[in-house]
């Protein structure tokens, strides 16, 4: 697929390289001197120019382009692109700034497709990375509502129950269970519930905490300690 | 009369609540969600440029909400 993207800064560049190294075709869009050379230097195709204006980005290509990243960390470029891309028929996603944008871009900006907000996601890698590995944040789905998977451990109070047993919190529904070191699947009743094994589950905040406790059965801090333990 | 624009920058995301706190002030006409660096464009419509200040910096700032306001009085 062909992909714009405007920026060539941290987010902008790593972006063109994972999609260009899984072999989609990328254009960067950059106005500053220094990145612009940085960039050609590492072999992404650039133009120069701003990202908001429909004629620099038509010399991108975007005419033919599956979607458009607006990367950049002005959010007056990053939406005004959107809009030109959205009108040449773009996958739109858009780069904000700030976590309580997230929603209001969702509900009104219906020329964006897709919101990241980077430091979100960088601080949702570092918080997994942090409870060592029993809990992982998957998507936050909606304000209060967030996907997480689980992996049993020794001390999961629900571990030997099958899962046609297993009781959640109201409020929490369980979406796919793996066994260890299987793949992810819909739950059936009878499968038994052991070490190693994993469970999706989508859950409201206020609840989450719960379902870790039934899930995990340890404290953040032993968890965190168990983790070392393991490695 | 005096007509000034109000950009208004939130800290939370509960954008319909704000905007109708925004308008339910006395002195401000419209308030518009928009995209970009500010979350929001206020009219503010009042007789006096005293008015004005106290339409942004002590009603609209005071409420929950809402960050920072910035105010661009018209010259004509």
């Amino acid at each position: 697929m062909r992909f714009v993207i405007i920026g060539a800064g941290r987010v902008g560049i790593r972006t063109a390289r994972v999609l260009e190294e899984e072999g989609h075709e990328t254009t960067l869009v950059e106005r500053d001197g220094d990145r612009i050379r940085r960039a050609r230097a590492d072999g992404f195709t650039v133009v120069r120019g701003d990202g908001s204006r429909e004629e620099v980005l038509e010399e991108a290509g975007i005419e033919d382009a599956d979607g458009l990243g607006a990367l950049t960390a002005d959010l007056n470029v990053n939406f005004t692109a959107c809009m030109i891309g959205s009108h040449h028929g773009c996958r739109t996603v858009m780069r904000i700034d700030e976590e309580y944008r997230e929603g209001i871009y969702r509900k009104y900006a219906s020329e964006v497709d897709e919101v990241v907000h980077p430091e979100h996601l960088g601080a949702m890698a570092a918080k997994n990375a942090l409870l060592g590995g029993s809990i992982r944040a998957i998507a936050d789905v909606a304000g209060s509502l967030q996907v997480v998977e689980l992996t049993i451990t020794e001390s999961a109070p629900v571990r030997g129950y099958t899962m046609g047993e297993l009781e959640l919190p109201a409020d929490s529904r369980l979406l796919a269970f793996g066994k260890a070191g299987g793949e992810l699947g819909l739950p059936t009743p009878d499968e038994s519930i052991s070490i190693g094994d994993r469970l999706v589950v989508l859950a409201e905040f206020p609840v989450l905490e719960d379902v870790r406790r039934l899930l995990v059965g340890e404290t953040p801090a032993r968890a965190m300690a168990g983790g070392g333990e393991r490695r | 009369m005096i007509t000034a624009y109000v950009m208004v920058k939130a800290n939370s995301g509960d954008a319909d609540r704000i905007r109708s706190a925004i308008e339910g002030v006395e002195g401000v006409e419209s308030a518009h969600i928009v995209a970009g660096d500010v979350d929001f464009i206020a009219k503010v419509i009042v007789d006096t440029p005293a008015a004005v200040k106290d339409v942004t910096a002590t009603r609209i700032q005071g409420l929950e909400g809402v960050a920072d306001t910035r105010t661009y009085i018209a010259m004509e």
